[in-house]
């Protein structure tokens, strides 16, 4: 009976001081897109790793569509969302005043997805091709112009078809040539297809990415001139934050798969895999520990990601396979920083593609690397 | 004398009830539009979220000056009556005969009530894959939305006949087709009108969940592209040419409804 006494107020005084130290924190949402999915792992880390809460933040996220996340920065009724820069550029023409504080996504995400028997080291040869795209909007359309451009080509010039979100069947059943599609996503389950016997014919995919021909600016940080201007401190807290979960993720993508079990519903969690993440995220951080370089670290997910290929198959992989694709697009010497070329590139894409009015707008108020050099490496 | 006089004064009285019964939808609608304005002007809300009854009015006279409102509302129109003709059709179709013949209920029952409770946004980009891109896809989701009422509509319609009326027709010797031309039919119109309503309301539903997922052109395809543009008063036009669409089909099944079922207001009066 003692024992239960002791046990009753230890908890109480555990939950006390539990509720005491939330109160002491800002509350704050951050709006996502699309669903919970891997590819949103750094927040999660962040949660996990505390790196929010031990700068102050009670972090929620939310999952919202791109325009309506942006919106909801742009009056306030958010503090902080991830968007592509180009709906920035386009916002902002559009009298949002929102400021892009941290490039999360170093490479454009937004790839060509073909059958390797089809030779495009020419851009050229794209002409005449039947492409599908989710629809002629948004950064997929964005990518599409974009090659098209590179290639010296017009829309007109090839046969486009608005497939949805439905790349892999729509291309396994051979509808269509090539998709465009997310570098980090869609060629992996067409692969998976592939492998599996389940998509016709084919035998392989190419990737042809977008950043290979134009360094355009993607998914980033956003918050709103206000309050870039009322809280700035805070923005580089949120931003310290954020950065540091990123970074942990691009180090050890075994552990991040695994802080990411709680927040995705979907991902694979078979005992045997959680057991052999849990051991290869535990090696990573011995291996962590000698400081390596960024090189040294890449090729050590590379490694970790061939170990778990011998013991599991590529279906039960899949999702910790877009994970480590989507490092290689994240990671950068200078997480975060972001670079006025690829906000001009971005800009004339979308004044070729007739969304700008006449005033093309300040790139130079769209972003700040304020707070990168602030909370720099 | 008196007499006439009062008549007159009453027939007046009902000409300004029903002049004014007409001018309350009208009224409603300026008032609405005159708040709408009001709290735009004042930014109660920001204009980022809702905009201004001018600034819809420009985005309507643009999308109408370059004719990006009417290709898109054609196509959405077209998917929609097909997707209509289809739907309705086979629900007729199947909804006579499951009437008719109740076994049938118990066999397709549960494959009809699955299908239909279940959210057509889940399964609509499965009905790409299968159906294709192209327009045939959402044709079909038009009609698998519009199916339903039209097909419980026309079972509660056509087993809703007085079996006083049947055995009458059995005993002038009335075949099938004629007990369905001249008794089954016309008693089941109310009802089936009734579901043909709600089947043209939902077929605008359909079309644009099915542009949602996957097309080129459509009033679906628009709001992703003005919003994608952060062009919100151009949202606020499509979406009213919906509500327009859908309120002028309701308004002509009703107009059928009014020319068709001519005796059944008589036999109420």
């Amino acid at each position: 009976m003692l024992y239960l006494k002791r046990f009753a107020t230890i908890l109480a005084l555990l939950v006390t001081s539990m509720i005491g130290a939330q109160a002491d924190l800002d509350q704050e949402r951050i709006l996502l897109t699309f669903i919970p999915n891997v590819q949103f792992a750094p927040f999660y880390v962040g949660l996990q790793h505390g790196t929010f809460s031990e700068v102050g933040f009670d972090v929620e996220l939310e999952h919202l569509q791109e325009p309506e996340v942006l919106d909801l920065v742009a009056v306030g009724q958010a503090n902080y969302g991830i968007v592509s820069g180009e709906q920035v550029i386009l916002a902002r023409s559009r009298g949002r005043d929102v400021v892009y504080v941290f490039e999360w996504f170093q490479q454009y995400p937004v790839a060509l997805v073909h059958s390797s028997e089809l030779d495009l080291s020419n851009l050229e040869q794209l002409r005449g091709l039947k492409i599908g795209i989710p629809g002629r909007f948004g950064a997929s359309y964005s990518g599409l112009t974009t090659l098209l451009n590179s290639a010296g080509l017009t829309e007109s010039e090839i046969e486009l078809n608005e497939i949805g979100f439905n790349a892999p069947e729509v291309f396994c059943l051979g509808a269509v040539d090539a998709a465009i599609v997310y570098a980090n996503n869609e060629p992996l389950q067409i692969r998976n297809l592939t492998d599996a016997g389940e998509c016709g014919d084919l035998e392989d995919v190419e990737v042809l990415t977008v950043a290979s021909q134009v360094d355009l600016v993607s998914n980033g940080l956003i918050v709103n001139r206000s309050q870039l201007e009322e809280m700035p401190y805070q923005i580089a807290r949120m931003v310290g934050a954020f950065r540091e979960a990123l970074r942990i993720t691009i180090d050890n993508p075994a552990g991040a798969y695994l802080a990411s079990l709680s927040y995705v519903d979907t991902l694979p969690s078979d005992d045997a895999l959680i057991t052999a993440l849990t051991e290869a995220a535990a090696r990573q951080q011995a291996f962590l520990a000698d400081g390596p370089s960024r090189a040294e670290v890449a090729g050590s997910r590379r490694t970790m990601l061939e170990g778990l290929s011998r013991q599991f198959d590529g279906a039960l992989l899949a999702q910790f396979h877009v994970l480590l694709d989507s490092i290689e697009l994240w990671d950068a010497d200078t997480l975060g920083y972001s670079d006025l070329v690829s906000w001009e590139a971005m800009r004339d894409i979308l004044a070729l593609m007739n969304l700008l009015g006449d005033d093309l707008g300040d790139l130079g108020a769209a972003f700040s690397n304020e707070f990168v050099s602030v909370s720099d490496e | 004398m008196q007499t006439t006089t009062v008549s007159r004064d009453f027939q007046a009285r009902q000409k300004r009830q029903i002049l004014l019964r007409r001018l309350c939808p009208l009224l409603t609608i300026l008032l609405l539009l005159l708040f709408w304005q009001w709290i735009t002007d004042r930014e109660i809300i920001s204009p980022i979220l809702v905009p201004s009854p001018a600034d819809v009015f420009a985005a309507f006279a643009s999308a109408l000056a370059d004719g990006s409102l009417a290709r898109h509302t054609m196509t959405t129109l077209g998917e929609m009556m097909y997707g209509l003709l289809l739907g309705v059709g086979v629900g007729l179709a199947l909804g006579y005969a499951i009437a008719k013949a109740p076994l049938l209920e118990y066999v397709l029952s549960p494959i009809i009530v699955a299908f239909q409770s279940t959210p057509i946004v889940a399964y609509a980009p499965l009905l790409i894959i299968w159906f294709g891109t192209g327009p045939s896809s959402k044709v079909v989701t038009t009609a698998v939305i519009v199916f339903f009422p039209a097909l419980v509509n026309t079972i509660v319609g056509i087993r809703s006949v007085s079996p006083r009326l049947r055995d009458l027709m059995r005993s002038l010797n009335a075949g099938p087709g004629r007990t369905f031309r001249l008794l089954e039919f016309p008693s089941a119109l109310p009802v089936i009108l009734a579901g043909l309503k709600t089947s043209t309301t939902l077929a605008v539903i359909g079309a644009v969940v099915g542009e949602f997922v996957g097309s080129g052109s459509g009033l679906g395809v628009l709001v992703i592209m003005a919003r994608s543009q952060y062009n919100t008063p151009l949202v606020v036009v499509t979406v009213l040419t919906m509500t327009v669409i859908a309120l002028s089909l309701y308004s002509l099944v009703a107009l059928l409804e009014w020319r068709f079922l001519v005796w059944q207001r008589r036999a109420s009066a």
